[in-house]
């Protein structure tokens, strides 16, 4: 059955910023306003942009030992030992290890209680929520309360700062309840286009007044999915659905740095001897970057082949990136290759030598104390 | 020059004596957002209408541009090499793609008037 995408709670608010809409993950969503997606993306890299993915999931569930020893079966982490006001990047995985959706759990005190926050992807709502209510069946979504900003930029602090007080130790992955206008936000330093930023929580009645205000700021613009997209993949980024699937394990993927090693002996974890197995040995296939050598698009789906005309790999995500004025894309190709060798992708009906790099394309720009990956 | 005229793939075209100008409509380029790059055609290429003759990336996809009419490609637009942005501030000027010598011109006097293709689009 074909169902009519969402809407948004702001959707009236973006069009009349003038934003293209789009369905995306079973929401109408703006891809870009009205300076394009390039400028967008140069707005993000160089001062501050505001995206609205009030899409994803947003659930707060109970910190409890129940709950954990549930939610353990499918998270590679140790939630108990959890830093308090800390976000973690993780997955949901499957029986055999294959990842059923990336996001980010995080442990705070919500309304006197400890919770985990948890943001997923809007389209892998289905699938994540049956799980947290078989997990906790006293998990609350709060989507349908809260609306959801990404403030990213190297300047989203100073736009931030003056509407919400936010402490000047507060780091890459640090999350905090703060006030805004009487009422509670959820403020993270997170993001996923390779910047400084913040992702902020915050009720729907206050969230149209909340933009209002942030785009008072010079040099801050409304921002879409499509120059999301092409910051998060400049980033080196995994995005669901593309370098990320069922069939796809984290160590597949490159992100073994997201696993805690101690966890994946616990029998309880699904698919634990399979991620062991995979670190031991060598997984099957990598993820590397790909950059175009002259004017042509990298696209999803394009086949990657080796100097003999054999299909090596496939492209997972490919776009035109600002930064590098040329295409670049993400991709898997088999541990068989001989990296060593060129590479060459299959463009339209062309064969055209490309170069394989290591991701990020970027140098990403988070501020932080100590060292994280990703 | 003759009337502008436009197709259902949103190219336009226009015509002096037996030479064809084509490019895509301004309303192509706004849907198709940041123009980034354009794969010219060859000069000397007989071509069918509606035979796929060159391709316009934008950021988010790749969309096929098809000969409005039977001819032969003359002439491209090299300006749009370096900078096919062009297409983005002047769709239906400046940021013409090819030139061709048509060998039909029943076909070019069949295409939608500025009108028509207005009225098209409200569809």
């Amino acid at each position: 059955m074909n169902q009519l995408p969402l809407n948004i709670p702001l959707k009236k608010f973006h069009e009349d910023n003038g934003a293209k809409m789009i369905p995306f993950a079973g929401f109408n969503m703006p891809i870009n306003y009205t300076t394009g997606i390039i400028n967008e993306h140069k707005i993000v890299r160089n001062h501050c942009g505001i995206f609205d993915v009030s899409h994803m999931g947003q659930i707060l569930i109970d910190n409890n030992e129940i709950n954990i020893k549930n939610l353990e079966q499918y998270i590679p982490l140790n939630l108990k030992n959890l830093k308090k006001n800390k976000s973690n990047y993780t997955f949901l995985l499957n029986e055999n290890g294959g990842i059923i959706d990336d996001l980010i759990i995080s442990n705070i005190d919500f309304k006197g209680k400890s919770n985990f926050y948890i943001v997923y992807n809007a389209s892998r709502k289905n699938e994540d929520e049956e799980i947290f209510l078989k997990c906790a069946p006293s998990a609350k979504t709060i989507y349908n309360k809260n609306c959801l900003f990404a403030i990213q930029g190297p300047n989203s602090i100073n736009v931030l700062e003056n509407i919400i007080e936010i402490p000047k130790d507060m780091n890459f992955l640090d999350i905090n309840i703060f006030k805004y206008e009487k009422n509670e936000v959820i403020v993270s330093r997170t993001g996923y286009t390779g910047e400084d930023g913040f992702e902020i929580s915050i009720l729907i009645e206050q969230s149209e007044n909340f933009l209002k205000k942030i785009l008072k700021s010079k040099d801050t613009m409304l921002c879409g999915l499509g120059s999301r997209d092409s910051l998060r993949l400049e980033a080196g980024l995994s995005l669901y659905g593309h370098e990320l699937n069922e069939n796809i394990t984290p160590v597949d993927a490159g992100l073994i740095w997201a696993l805690d090693k101690e966890r994946l002996n616990d029998k309880k974890l699904n698919g634990g001897n399979i991620l062991i197995d995979q670190i031991k040995k060598k997984t099957s296939k990598k993820k590397i970057g790909i950059i175009s050598l002259n004017r042509s698009m990298l696209r999803e789906g394009m086949n990657l082949l080796d100097n003999k005309n054999n299909i090596i790999g496939k492209i997972t995500s490919g776009c035109f990136s600002p930064n590098l004025n040329k295409s670049i894309a993400i991709g898997y190709v088999n541990t068989e290759t001989n990296f060593k060798n060129e590479i060459f992708c299959e463009i339209r009906n062309k064969i055209e030598l490309v170069k394989k790099t290591n991701l990020p394309f970027i140098k990403k720009n988070y501020k932080k104390k100590g060292g994280n990956n990703e | 020059m003759s009337e502008k005229k436009y197709t259902k793939d949103h190219e336009w075209v226009s015509i002096q004596n037996d030479i064809a100008t084509v490019g895509i409509s301004n309303h192509a380029q706004e849907s198709l957002g940041d123009i980034v790059f354009i794969e010219l055609p060859s000069v000397g290429k007989s071509i069918k209408a509606n035979d796929e003759i060159c391709v316009v990336e934008s950021v988010k996809a790749a969309s096929d541009i098809y000969a409005p009419i039977d001819g032969e490609i003359i002439e491209i637009n090299n300006n749009l090499e370096n900078e096919a942005a062009i297409i983005n501030q002047d769709a239906e000027n400046t940021g013409w793609i090819f030139k061709m010598k048509i060998s039909n011109e029943a076909q070019y006097n069949e295409l939608m008037s500025e009108d028509d293709y207005k009225k098209f689009l409200e569809q």
